[in-house]
């Protein structure tokens, strides 16, 4: 599903290149739960704004789903990530003058969604994450835990095929932690929704399936988590 | 997406109340100055335009020096009266032309039968021919035959009610009494025109046909002037016909000339020339013949609305785009989760549209609410709802609205849609914000203006001040001037003289509020002098009381002051030479001696010179008059004397009530514009500085804000709460003492300009530039250290927290 071959990306400062990420290739399969661990600054944001297209890599070759991401147009880029991709964040990063309802109704006007299939797709959410009777409330009347369900919420509802999570529940108390994991876990083997995810805590990433260890810009370490 | 979008836009203008009622109040204010500029504009071009026939016809105007108040010539629009039978005879396309004499004095005396007469203006005697011309709409009786008659009047439908308080008043009889002596003419009515509904240039209340104007005088060396105006048969090429029109003039002078024995160069020389030429009627009020026409006038007002509408939309670009920071998240949320950046653009340019919807709206209610006030003010008759031209209006006022919808959307809705995602929901702002130099630019640019404005209401103010206590040469104090002509040995005059509180009854051509100048050549040792005559009665230089420099001014005990003598003023003095007094001048063969020189007087507004003036008393070398009766009282309280003189003015002259007015007011009036101009600049300096004053404010607010970090570092690593509040006001007053350093030049170049228009001004003050510079800047460090001082206190804790 995703392909990285030689990903850089670096900031030239008066001739002085600062690498951010360096040599970095890997592929990630539909169905898997990736989570990149490292100290801060190695550049695992990074590399996920990369996945996420929110950044363009400075050189190298990314595949997202056999189209070449780097020589897609602007448009053509927002197109595919409107389609496939939904970001969760550290920060929620929900709209505050939104409700909760039209928080998560966002991504699918942009999907030019019909009405009425809108409504039923927030309601089936609004009912799996148990949250039908929060949907008036805005963003400050919720607790973290609760705001980062409607950030997972948004996120699922234009159906992507992969999520990418920074942080997600860095943030939050480990009980609230927990039960975002939880979450995740589910959604990756019951809907097999790709995720991958940016995290600093061991125990959150054995969640996942996979570990790639990221320091100074590098892979040092990819393993695969084989249950428990 | 539409109704999201605009709920999110409601929402947030709610949020922000502050920010969004300086938004909107600023914009409807600068909209409302606009507007109304808009419509006095729409006025001022609407003239003659209340018939499409109107087209065709045009008004002549012929090039001389008669009645000119400069004694120039001009492009009068009284011509010689032969030149109607002139071109209604070489012009073929003129289907009709039509002589209208101009109205004069203060007014005629209307009188109907068993009823009292009122002073009626503007009531003009025309040749028949005058509705054949202009196709007024008649109510009552018909349009073709109504003037065909001596002694036939036709009223305006607002006369008629006015007089008779009806329209039906076909076959009434009105005496018309045009001086204080005369027997009146009895006239017929025999028709009313409707009003038109939008201005006319050609003024009248009535319209006699006394059969005057189908004549011209029968000697050649009299002539009579009047407007002329001709209807074609079709639209013509002006240029073209113009061409025509000069050549058909000049030859008409040469076989005018060749019959009154006088040789074409030997008139047309030091520059004057003869001249002949039609403009459309349309455009007849834009072009008047030697005032400055509305649009030059206007200039200065369009320039302020302007300005204004622009210190709000600079206003309104600053606060958005300095608000923009609170937007900066969902603008980033928005990007990642798949919004084009059209579609971004598009959201934030709705929500200036509906904050400018809603300014245009607060606009439209203020226009209503002001529009009396500034009727009554700048003595127009505007109106809006109920305008002729309110389809056009509302077209116009659509063009604003969506011009300024763009210009103060558009810049925020492109800086808002270009954030960079990341970088905006990493929670670093100022990389992913830019546009912070050009919202200085902003600030410096509005109080640039601001400035300006302090400046030149400072500079106005003095010379408004310096001209009401200029020594106008007379005193004005305690003197009437009756509208009315007079001869020496009225017997009105000598009962008004008995009268006790009246000191001297006198006349002249020259007295502020009516002046009439008489351009005359004399010739002092040889040389030839350009001069202004004026003839005077005996005790009028007294009655108005000039001051003698030189000599003595003309009294009674000197017979020789009915025969040649003659008093300069003192710009006449400077021209001739030295010691004048008992020396001789001549005009034509008339010998005159001089014997007394006098202080120049102002007898018209400051805007204008004195000119160099002979006064004589005696009718050698011709006299004329006007209708000036000035009446100088004992002491200030002449009340119980002025009653007086109208009684015997009523018993006199029953059919003509008194029209009189005090030299006072007649020069209160003649600086009636300057205040004018001076309390609309006011009014706009005043508006132009809060919004600079709000639009700081706002910046402030937003510099505070995005500081938060660097102020909370800054406290804990010890600063004072003043040091910070004196960091913070340190960049703003860069930006005023900037726009103060520009403001200067602008401001002197622009107020001397305004100087100059005056003959007697002020020099160049400085107190004005240094007040401006004081207050601009006392004001803005006020202003910011509000927002700055609220920063500072903060705990910085919770600052560091947020991060």
């Amino acid at each position: 599903m995703i392909k990285l071959q030689n990903i850089e990306k670096y900031y030239a400062n008066k001739g002085v290149k600062s690498y951010i990420l360096r040599h970095v290739s890997t592929e990630i399969k539909q169905g898997e739960f990736v989570s990149i661990m490292g100290p801060s600054g190695a550049g695992k944001s990074t590399l996920l704004n990369i996945l996420g297209m929110l950044e363009e890599p400075t050189y190298g070759e990314y595949n997202f789903m056999g189209e070449d991401v780097t020589a897609l147009k602007e448009r053509q880029r927002i197109e595919l990530y409107r389609n496939h991709i939904g970001f969760v964040f550290q920060a929620y990063h929900l709209i505050d003058e939104m409700t909760v309802a039209e928080n998560i109704e966002a991504p699918l006007l942009y999907k030019k969604i019909p009405g009425s299939e809108r409504k039923s797709r927030i309601a089936d959410v609004l009912d799996r994450f148990n949250m039908v009777a929060k949907k008036d409330l805005f963003p400050n009347q919720l607790s973290g835990g609760q705001q980062q369900l409607v950030g997972i919420a948004r996120a699922l509802v234009a159906q992507p095929s992969i999520i990418l999570a920074d942080e997600p529940t860095g943030n939050l108390q480990s009980a609230q932690a927990e039960q975002i994991m939880e979450l995740f876990k589910k959604l990756n083997e019951e809907d097999g929704i790709t995720i991958i995810q940016v995290t600093h805590s061991e125990k959150n990433a054995q969640y996942g399936s996979r570990i790639l260890t990221i320091e100074d810009g590098v892979i040092k370490e990819d393993i695969s988590v084989n249950g428990l | 997406m539409f109704k999201l979008n605009l709920k999110i836009a409601l929402r947030n203008l709610f949020k922000n109340k502050v920010y969004a009622a300086i938004n909107i109040g600023g914009l409807a204010l600068g909209l409302t100055a606009f507007v109304l500029l808009l419509l006095f504009v729409n006025h001022e071009t609407s003239y003659d335009k209340w018939s499409q026939e109107l087209k065709n016809v045009y008004q002549l105007r012929e090039y001389h020096d008669y009645a000119t108040p400069d004694n120039r010539q001009h492009w009068m629009e009284a011509n010689e009266s032969r030149i109607g039978a002139l071109v209604t005879d070489k012009i073929p396309q003129f289907k009709y032309v039509t002589k209208l004499g101009q109205g004069w004095g203060d007014g005629f005396s209307v009188k109907p039968d068993n009823a009292n007469p009122v002073i009626v203006e503007d009531v003009r005697d025309a040749d028949s021919l005058f509705f054949k011309v202009f196709p007024y709409q008649f109510i009552q009786g018909d349009r073709l035959t109504a003037i065909s008659k001596p002694n036939t009047i036709v009223l305006k439908e607002s006369l008629a009610l006015k007089i008779f308080g009806t329209d039906k008043v076909l076959g009434k009889r009105l005496n018309i009494i045009m001086w204080r002596d005369d027997p009146g003419t009895m006239m017929t009515v025999t028709g009313v025109v409707a009003d038109p509904k939008t201005p006319e240039s050609v003024k009248f209340t009535a319209i006699t046909h006394t059969g005057d104007r189908e004549k011209d005088p029968d000697h050649i060396n009299s002539s009579n002037h009047c407007e002329i105006y001709a209807l074609a048969n079709e639209q013509l090429d002006t240029l073209q016909m113009n061409k025509t029109l000069q050549k058909v003039y000049v030859d008409y002078k040469k076989s005018s000339f060749a019959k009154r024995k006088i040789t074409f160069d030997d008139y047309y020389k030091n520059g004057k020339r003869p001249g002949l030429k039609i403009i459309p009627l349309k455009d007849a009020y834009a072009t008047p013949s030697f005032d400055k026409n509305w649009m030059d006038k206007i200039k200065p007002i369009v320039a302020l609305s302007v300005f204004l509408l622009l210190v709000s939309i600079i206003n309104f670009v600053n606060l958005a785009t300095a608000q923009s920071v609170q937007r900066a998240k969902e603008v980033g949320v928005k990007k990642v989760l798949g919004a084009y950046k059209k579609q971004l653009i598009i959201q934030f340019l709705i929500e200036a549209v509906l904050q400018t919807l809603a300014a245009l709206f607060i606009c439209v209610i203020l226009v209503e609410v002001l529009l009396p006030t500034f009727n009554n003010h700048f003595d127009v008759q505007l109106t809006f709802w109920h305008s002729e031209q309110l389809p056009s209006l509302v077209l116009q006022l659509f063009g604003v609205f969506a011009l300024v919808s763009l210009l103060a959307g558009f810049y925020p809705a492109l800086i808002l849609s270009k954030y960079n995602p990341v970088k905006v929901l990493k929670g670093n702002y100022e990389t992913g914000f830019k546009g912070i130099a050009l919202r200085n630019g902003l600030v410096v640019i509005q109080f640039i203006i601001a400035v300006t404005f302090i400046i030149g209401i400072g500079v106005m103010y003095k010379q408004t001040s310096y001209v009401a206590n200029k020594d106008l040469g007379f005193n004005r104090d305690r003197l009437l001037n009756i509208s009315a002509n007079y001869n020496v040995g009225d017997p009105l005059v000598e009962r008004i003289k008995k009268i006790t509180g009246v000191k001297y009854v006198a006349t002249t051509t020259q007295v502020m509020g009516n002046s009439f100048n008489v351009p005359g050549e004399i010739t002092y040792k040889n040389n030839d002098v350009e001069v202004n005559t004026v003839t005077v009665t005996m005790d009028a230089l007294p009655a108005l009381g000039v001051q003698v420099l030189k000599g003595r001014i003309f009294s009674p005990e000197y017979k020789q002051d009915t025969v040649n003598t003659a008093v300069l003023n003192e710009t006449a003095a400077k021209l001739l030479g030295k010691n004048l007094v008992g020396e001789k001048f001549n005009q034509g063969k008339n010998i005159f001696q001089i014997v007394g020189i006098i202080k120049d007087y102002n007898n018209e507004g400051f805007d204008k010179a004195v000119l160099p003036t002979v006064y004589r008393v005696t009718h050698l070398g011709g006299m004329s008059s006007t209708n000036n009766m000035l009446i100088r009282f004992e002491s200030d309280n002449y009340t119980s004397a002025l009653k007086a003189v109208e009684a015997e003015w009523k018993r006199t002259y029953p059919n003509f009530p008194m029209i009189y007015t005090s030299v006072e007011d007649a020069f209160q009036k003649s600086m009636e514009a300057t205040r004018k101009q001076m309390q609309i600049i006011g009014l706009f300096s005043v508006i132009s500085i809060a919004l600079s004053l709000l639009g700081l404010f706002a910046l402030s607010t937003f510099m505070a804000k995005r500081r938060t970090k660097e102020i909370a570092i800054r406290k804990i690593l010890g600063a004072s709460d003043f040091q910070i509040i004196n960091m913070l006001i340190r960049s703003f007053l860069v930006l005023v003492v900037a726009a103060n350093l520009i403001s200067w030049p602008i401001a002197f170049i622009l107020t001397r300009s305004w100087l100059e228009g005056f003959a007697y001004r002020i020099d160049m003050p400085f107190w004005p530039f240094l007040i401006a510079t004081v207050v601009s800047v006392v004001i803005a460090v006020f202003t910011v250290s509000l927002q700055a001082r609220k920063a500072a206190v903060n705990n910085p804790v919770d600052a560091l927290k947020y991060e």
